[in-house]
């Protein structure tokens, strides 16, 4: 089921992917793709396999079957770091901070690389702290410190800190304050407009549907509806079937 | 006179200063040996059990370069770098293809690397103990005690040593990707670091801390092939009272237990002190299984 073909390549295509944790067989030839800008939503209910989707693009997990591509290039297998470097950035369920390290730290985790002058850095810097004036506050802290918020946030900071043309959004929502919720939703839409392309994982369907272009819905390891995110209703007969709400 | 004046006569302050200054001097040796220890340890997971084996390669190959060259500070240096070069081949070679494997696999790894550089050591340089030249030889009169300078040396380039690799840790661009790939080793994998690169690298360092430590503490004692056993088990014992994993744990632990062992030996002989390791090490395990030096388990 696809919507009309795109004439450029997307950024990133998953294309019937099979992963296993072990023997227990989790994405049953998962196939997805994200243009180049463009926010895709991916909802589903628990354990239906949207993190491990987000882990096997990410190259966390190599997939047995099917193939990821970045950009046209076949990255399958490739490991994780090497992905970051072209260009992926994951913020992960847990956040996962580096809880020993200060808010700067975390930072320099994703700044400190070949190739990047130290004006950049400092640009780049100074835009998260923009975004985030709570993070310039706190720079000197340690991460496990912050509050549930502010580890999002320096979760997405720190992603945005590899420049990636893509964010990998996993539940960035879960657990937080309504302010927070909404200060999320404005980032997304700021990165939207410098033209990152983000894949959202999210359980909070109003906001994906708001935020998106396109929505994915995964079922049992595999999708099993795409659409436009403007031709979806939050109380549409497709969203009860599949997420129960 | 009282109990108490006569007790307080009775201890041999004079033993005692003597016993600090010996203390700290093991202690820091031993410190610069289990860091390396407890840092593999921290960011791979593998008990390193050839690491008594990367020591003693230090003090032969500090051998080698002082019979060659005559310099003692040259000789610290090479053995430092071509150690860490042996432990990144090591590395890469043994332990990086068992990544994600049984923890069991890389202690038969590093075991069975520790028997073949002994064995090896044994058949190259033969069972008789070399000397390492001490770069100098100047004493100081500590009561009624000429105490050699080297040792007070030893101890300061230990601790510089170790402040050095501390600082880069603290403030480096690879220091810091090593504490965010001892934190988590997955996220650290996913902002772009190269973890197995990131593994070799420290096993690389503390393969050349140990391997200084093997030259710098030579000139107390022989240079033969079994010599890395009893610093290794030392060692293994400060990591375990310091906190697996912990850096500053082990470097208190180190100059703690060295210092115990010192006082010690003041009323028991040298190798009878050894037991009071042991036993730190036990209660240690039965009450505070975490280190004795850890402030909160993370």
């Amino acid at each position: 089921m696809s919507l009309d073909p795109t004439p450029m390549e997307p950024l990133v295509a998953v294309e019937d992917v099979h992963t296993y944790y072990g023997k227990s067989h989790i994405l049953h030839g998962v196939s997805l793709h994200v243009d180049r800008g463009e926010v895709v939503g991916l909802l589903g209910r628990n354990g239906v396999g949207k993190s491990t989707t987000l882990k096997t693009i990410m190259g966390l997990v190599h997939p047995n079957r099917g193939k990821v591509l970045f950009a046209g290039k076949l990255v399958t297998g490739l490991p994780a770091h090497k992905l970051a470097r072209l260009g992926i950035g994951y913020v992960p369920e847990d956040r996962r901070i580096f809880r020993l390290l200060t808010v700067m730290e975390n930072l320099r985790t994703g700044l400190d690389r070949h190739g990047i002058t130290e004006a950049r850095k400092q640009e780049l810097l100074d835009k998260a702290f923009t975004y985030f004036p709570v993070l310039a506050e706190r720079r000197n802290q340690a991460g496990g410190t912050l509050s549930g918020g502010e580890q999002q946030m320096l979760a997405i900071a720190r992603a945005m800190m590899l420049e990636p043309k893509i964010i990998l959004l996993d539940e960035p929502t879960e657990g937080l304050m309504p302010r927070m919720v909404s200060q999320i939703r404005e980032i997304i839409e700021v990165l939207h407009r410098e033209g990152v392309a983000i894949l959202l994982v999210e359980q909070n369907v109003p906001l994906t549907l708001e935020a998106s272009q396109r929505i994915y819905i995964m079922e049992k390891g595999a999708v099993r509806h795409h659409c436009a995110a403007s031709e979806l209703k939050v109380d549409d007969a497709v969203v009860h079937q599949y997420l129960g709400v | 006179m009282t109990p108490v004046l006569e007790f307080l006569q009775a201890i041999p302050y004079d033993q005692i200063l003597i016993q600090t200054v010996n203390g700290i001097v093991t202690g820091m040796i031993l410190a610069l040996i289990a860091s390396g220890l407890t840092l593999i340890f921290g960011i791979m997971d593998v008990v390193n059990f050839a690491h008594g084996e990367l020591f003693m390669f230090g003090a032969y190959m500090g051998v080698v370069v002082l019979a060659a060259t005559g310099s003692f500070w040259l000789a610290l240096l090479l053995a430092t770098l071509i150690v860490a070069l042996i432990g990144a081949a090591l590395q890469i070679t043994t332990l990086r293809p068992l990544i994600g494997r049984d923890p069991l696999t890389t202690i038969l790894a590093t075991f069975g690397i520790s028997l073949v550089m002994q064995n090896y050591a044994l058949w190259q340089f033969g069972p008789v103990a070399r000397k390492i030249q001490e770069p100098f030889t100047g004493q100081f009169t500590l009561f009624y005690l000429e105490y050699p300078w080297y040792r007070v040396l030893i101890a300061g380039l230990s601790a510089a040593i170790i402040g050095a690799f501390w600082l880069f840790l603290k403030y480096g661009t690879y220091g810091i990707w090593i504490r965010a790939t001892t934190q988590d080793r997955v996220m650290a994998e996913a902002m772009g670091i190269p973890v197995s690169w990131v593994y070799t690298t420290v096993f690389a360092i503390g393969a050349g801390m140990a391997a200084a430590s093997g030259v710098l503490f030579g000139p107390l004692v022989g240079v033969n092939h079994a010599m890395g056993l009893d610093w290794v088990l030392k060692a293994f014992i400060v990591v375990v009272v310091g906190g697996m994993g912990n850096l500053g744990g082990s470097i208190a632990a180190s100059i703690f237990i060295s210092l115990l062992e010192a006082y010690a030996s003041i009323w028991v002989s040298p190798a009878q002190a050894v037991i009071v390791s042991f036993v730190v090490l036990i209660l240690t395990l039965l009450f505070r299984p975490t280190g004795l030096f850890v402030p909160t388990p993370k």
